[in-house]
């Protein structure tokens, strides 16, 4: 189980996606995080092993990815790979056979169409072992409420990428923290600032994916 | 030296660049200038002022001081309708020669900024990366046509809200984002509505424009040879896009662009690009530095 694990996180860092894929040239023509998490579940190995194995990798590349030891492309291959592995897990998730540590709402706030960051911090908090629910770009006061209501219990997280949508930020800050005051929210995008974070409310800053995912882990320990 | 017709709004001095921030925070307007300087000194033809969220005031300052000691013509660069107002009433035409400034940017979310011609004269950067749909919601064109349309609209409400201006006195932005990162054929819908704006003879001389140092944001800065990743690739850009009619970009004064051999390794890179979809984007962009 544990090497299966090992395998599946070697892949998920290395952005190893499938057989056919080739990327990285090293691994080519090697079994990729998809073949690798179908044999496992084939020969009955424990599903929760896998996603242990994303979890591990995601790891791995997002603290090199925080020490800018590797890039935005090197993520993005590694969020590949960990989906490859998700989609077999889906069933397991689904019907409760594998449980997550909690649940992340997100969302770039009203205003701001702006999504890589969003959906980078989305990626790495989901192969962190979180069920992630996007809401998307622009998102509204409103809609971030709504979502808070029926996923009660769940992170909060907020992307802004222009100085002009942070007034917009601390409105959904401000406006979630009233209706849900135990709500943890989490701020990030290349404006936001520590002082931002303490000045609107908000209860976590995180410049890197990882950093987010560190401060979800602490709260759910 | 930079590339001979390229038209540069030097970048600087914005409030997303981590080290003007900090001299914003701490009110140092003397290091703001010594920048603006500097950026003059190497070749700027426009000087960017971007004040981030601070008030219509101090960005009538910062205008003010900047003009002081150099003379080039200004790019005020706010989607703010007050924080723009502020910035161009102060601005000096006279000291910059007599030319206009920059307005940096208008999209059709934000048509009002247009009433500030009536006060102060100005190129207005048409953001064209964002258009309403039919509902009138302001959503991303995702599409190469849907850009262009976009840009054909705001052309002409441009030529119908300002008075006397011709095609030579707009600048379309069409939007850049970052090549590392894209999956969804970005950099395609990018050189395919630069093609589409170049072939309409309605627009023509129209000036077109990016914030180039989007395109190579998030990217390492050297390849493992030690050799630079970024100025290539931008260069490569403008090699590309410069015989389709662009022609000015808000950069950095530091980088040399220039415009590329089509054998060059950049070149490969980016027309590779324009042939691939998805993650083969990403995974060619990584063999490009590794």
């Amino acid at each position: 189980m544990q090497e299966i694990s090992e395998k599946i996180a070697m892949c998920v860092e290395r952005g190893k996606i499938s057989k056919t894929s080739p990327f990285p040239p090293d691994m080519k023509d090697q079994d990729g995080a998809d073949e690798i998490a179908a044999q496992a579940l084939k020969d009955g190995l424990q599903p929760d092993a896998l996603l242990n194995g994303c979890m591990l990798g995601m790891e791995r590349i997002g603290k090199k990815f925080s020490e800018n030891k590797v890039f935005v492309p090197e993520l993005l291959m590694a969020a590949k790979a960990m989906t490859a592995v998700m989609n077999h897990l889906k069933p397991f998730l689904e019907s409760g056979a594998v449980k997550q540590k909690g649940k992340f709402v997100i969302g770039t706030v009203s205003g701001d169409l702006h999504d890589i960051g969003k959906n980078l911090v989305s990626m790495t908090v989901k192969g962190g072992g979180y069920d992630v629910i996007d809401l998307g770009v622009d998102v509204s006061s409103q809609k971030f409420l709504d979502a808070v209501a029926n996923h009660p219990g769940c992170f909060v997280g907020l992307s802004a990428l222009l100085t002009t949508t942070m007034i917009n930020m601390e409105k959904s800050v401000k406006a979630i923290k009233e209706a849900h005051p135990d709500t943890r929210i989490l701020i990030g995008g290349a404006p936001v600032t520590q002082d931002f974070c303490q000045k609107v409310g908000a209860d976590y800053y995180s410049p890197t994916p990882q950093g987010a995912v560190e401060y979800l882990n602490k709260c759910v320990a | 030296m930079s590339i001979s017709g390229l038209t540069i709004i030097a970048e600087s001095i914005n409030d997303s660049v981590p080290s003007t921030h900090a001299l914003f925070e701490k009110n140092d307007i003397n290091g703001i200038v010594e920048l603006a300087k500097f950026q003059a000194e190497r070749g700027a033809t426009y000087i960017d002022v971007n004040v981030g969220m601070r008030s219509p005031g101090f960005m009538a300052d910062v205008v003010k001081k900047i003009q002081k000691v150099v003379t080039l013509p200004l790019s005020i660069d706010t989607p703010d309708p007050e924080i723009a107002a502020a910035g161009l009433e102060a601005y000096d035409a006279e000291r910059a020669g007599n030319k206009k400034p920059i307005l940096n940017s208008i999209s059709e979310a934000r048509l009002e900024m247009f009433d500030n011609y009536s006060h102060q004269p100005f190129i207005p950067i048409l953001l064209v990366t964002e258009g309403k749909d039919e509902s009138g919601e302001v959503k991303m064109n995702k599409t190469a046509d849907k850009t262009y349309a976009t840009a054909k609209k705001m052309v002409n409400i441009a030529l119908e809200r300002i008075q006397n201006v011709s095609n030579n006195e707009l600048i379309l932005d069409p939007g850049i984002m970052p090549i590392g990162s894209d999956s969804e054929g970005n950099f395609k819908r990018l050189m395919d509505s630069i093609k589409l704006i170049h072939d309409d003879s309605d627009l023509e001389a129209i000036n077109m424009s990016v914030g180039l140092s989007n395109f190579t944001v998030m990217l390492p800065p050297k390849k493992a040879d030690g050799s630079p990743v970024k100025g290539p690739l931008e260069s490569a850009f403008l090699t590309m896009a410069m015989p389709l009619g662009f022609n000015t970009v808000i950069g950095s004064v530091k980088r040399k662009y220039e415009l590329l051999d089509e054998n060059h390794p950049a070149m490969q890179c980016l027309r590779d690009v324009l042939t691939m979809d998805g993650f083969d984007v990403i995974m060619r962009v990584m063999s490009y530095y590794s």
